[in-house]
């Protein structure tokens, strides 16, 4: 059986596929965030890890040009404990700038 | 290719949108131009309540109940799930003080309209399990706010204009507005000129940027909310939970003047609301800060200290983002809608500081009966009129 390219998950954490995403750019999705807030590719645990890259080709590939500085990460990079971060001190925060 | 139309609309967040659908339905022609993509300002960086509770009683509260309103039916109107549930909201009460205080409010929402009251320790705890019962005194109890999904409101909003003939254009920025004789006569953006008698300033925080091509003066200030997100667990936040000093911090701000605690500087409240797929949102501050939508240490360990203290299982979830959004914030905390005086089709509908989403949906009704009709029948407009302002 051939599998039908638009039912490929991109974005695994969401359930999003390769079709939502080409059904975002054709609506007028210009960037991987505008993307996010259509079809919430991104938004789960990894957030964006794994399917950023690949959304970024999709973009390229329908030839639209993104501003990939654009898409930074917000904190955190990993998943972080709640409780964790209520014992980050004053200290080490002013240390980190 | 220029077009023409009965209204530009300025901004692509949940006001812009609603009133392009409202406008539309009523057979208005409409563009709406966005500079970015929809939802990249507050719409996109915000929580998801419906929360009247949370409204100061007076004009504030009436608008919001008559948002109530218009959402029990959004969802079939806009042929889309915007995921809305009526969930219900706490307002928790902390200390005898504050009591005296919520007990004044709940009164005079009740004048209003809203069937708020006041609830003691055990119905706090049944209505939302695992409170630290030591950390309160109780909370005011309100049925019929609820929660949505903005994302997807703001898009239905659109997208339901569109299928009613509107034209949108994201990633264009409005530039200039023409004028002809003094009144309006379109817009130019860096792609092309829109010809309308009438341009709507829906840019919330960025309203005063585009007051500024009329030469206007709006007393709209960007005022940063900080916000952490848990990855998505079973249900454990059941109702809106905010705390009484969210009121106090959001309307009278000058009561905390005094207080020179980190918590207070940075107007740190609670609100926590637990979205449809799973995940918790925590927030958040109120910081004037321009327009940076940065996160802070400091603020996101504030804020998630304050909220383990009242509800100490939250200490075992994981965070997966934190993110920054600017509120529109008034002066004295209400959206400015209508007219200008002064600038003919002018029109403002921005100001709506952390209530647009709850808001957004009589805003889009209000506008598009002052617009078409002439008048409304929204109860308490005329005190939402900017030229309450010196906007010159």
């Amino acid at each position: 059986m051939v599998p039908n390219e638009d039912d490929i998950y991109v974005c695994r954490c969401e359930e999003v596929t390769v079709g939502d995403i080409k059904r975002a750019i054709a609506a007028g999705a210009r960037s991987v965030r505008d993307i996010k807030v259509r079809t919430n590719a991104g938004m789960g645990v990894c957030q964006g890890m794994t399917c950023r890259k690949n959304i970024e080709r999709m973009l390229r590939e329908a030839k639209i040009d993104f501003d990939a500085c654009c898409t930074h990460q917000r904190f955190p990079v990993r998943l972080l404990n709640v409780g964790d971060l209520t014992a980050i001190t004053r200290e080490e925060d002013e240390a980190c700038r | 290719m220029s077009l023409t139309a009965d209204v530009i609309i300025i901004g692509g967040g949940v006001i812009g949108s609603s009133i392009n659908y409202y406008l539309s339905k009523r057979g208005q022609r409409v563009i709406q131009l966005e500079r970015n993509y929809f939802n990249s300002g507050a719409s996109g960086s915000c929580d998801t309540m419906i929360a009247p509770n949370t409204k100061e009683p007076n004009e504030h509260l009436q608008l919001a109940l008559y948002s109530v309103e218009l959402y029990k039916t959004l969802s079939q109107e806009l042929g889309r799930d915007i995921e809305y549930e009526k969930k219900g909201s706490l307002l928790l009460i902390e200390n005898e003080d504050e009591l005296h205080i919520m007990e004044g409010i709940v009164k005079k929402q009740n004048a209003l309209g809203l069937n708020s009251r006041i609830i003691d320790v055990d119905e706090t705890m049944y209505l939302q399990p695992g409170l630290n019962r030591d950390a309160i005194v109780g909370a005011s109890y309100s049925e019929v706010d609820a929660d949505v999904n903005p994302f997807r409101l703001n898009l239905a909003f659109a997208d339901k204009a569109v299928s009613l003939g509107a034209k949108v254009f994201t990633h264009e920025a409005a530039q200039e507005i023409l004028l002809r004789n003094g009144a309006v006569a379109g817009v130019k953006t860096n792609r092309d000129t829109y010809y309308a008698p009438i341009v709507i300033n829906a840019a919330g925080s960025w309203a005063p940027i585009v007051g500024k091509m009329v030469g206007l003066n709006i007393p709209i200030k960007p005022r940063r909310g900080q916000t952490v997100i848990t990855e998505a667990v079973p249900p454990f936040v059941h109702k809106l939970v905010n705390n009484a000093r969210y009121i106090v911090g959001k309307h009278h701000p000058e009561m905390l003047k005094n207080n020179h605690s980190l918590k207070a500087q940075m107007g740190i409240a609670i609100s926590l609301v637990q979205s449809k797929k799973g995940n918790i949102e925590f927030g958040n501050s109120r910081e004037f800060v321009g327009y940076d939508t940065g996160n802070t240490y400091l603020c996101l360990r504030e804020l998630l200290k304050n909220a383990t203290r009242i509800i100490p299982g939250l200490k075992n979830l994981n965070i997966i983002r934190t993110m920054g959004g600017l509120r529109p914030y008034p002066p004295d905390s209400k959206p400015l809608i209508g007219f200008v005086n002064g600038v003919p089709g002018f029109f403002l509908a921005a100001g709506h500081e952390g209530d647009g989403i709850c808001l957004s949906p009589v805003t889009g009704k209000l506008v598009s009966d002052l617009i078409v009709d002439g008048k409304t029948d929204v109860p308490a407009a005329p005190g939402f009129d900017p030229n309450r302002f010196d906007l010159f």
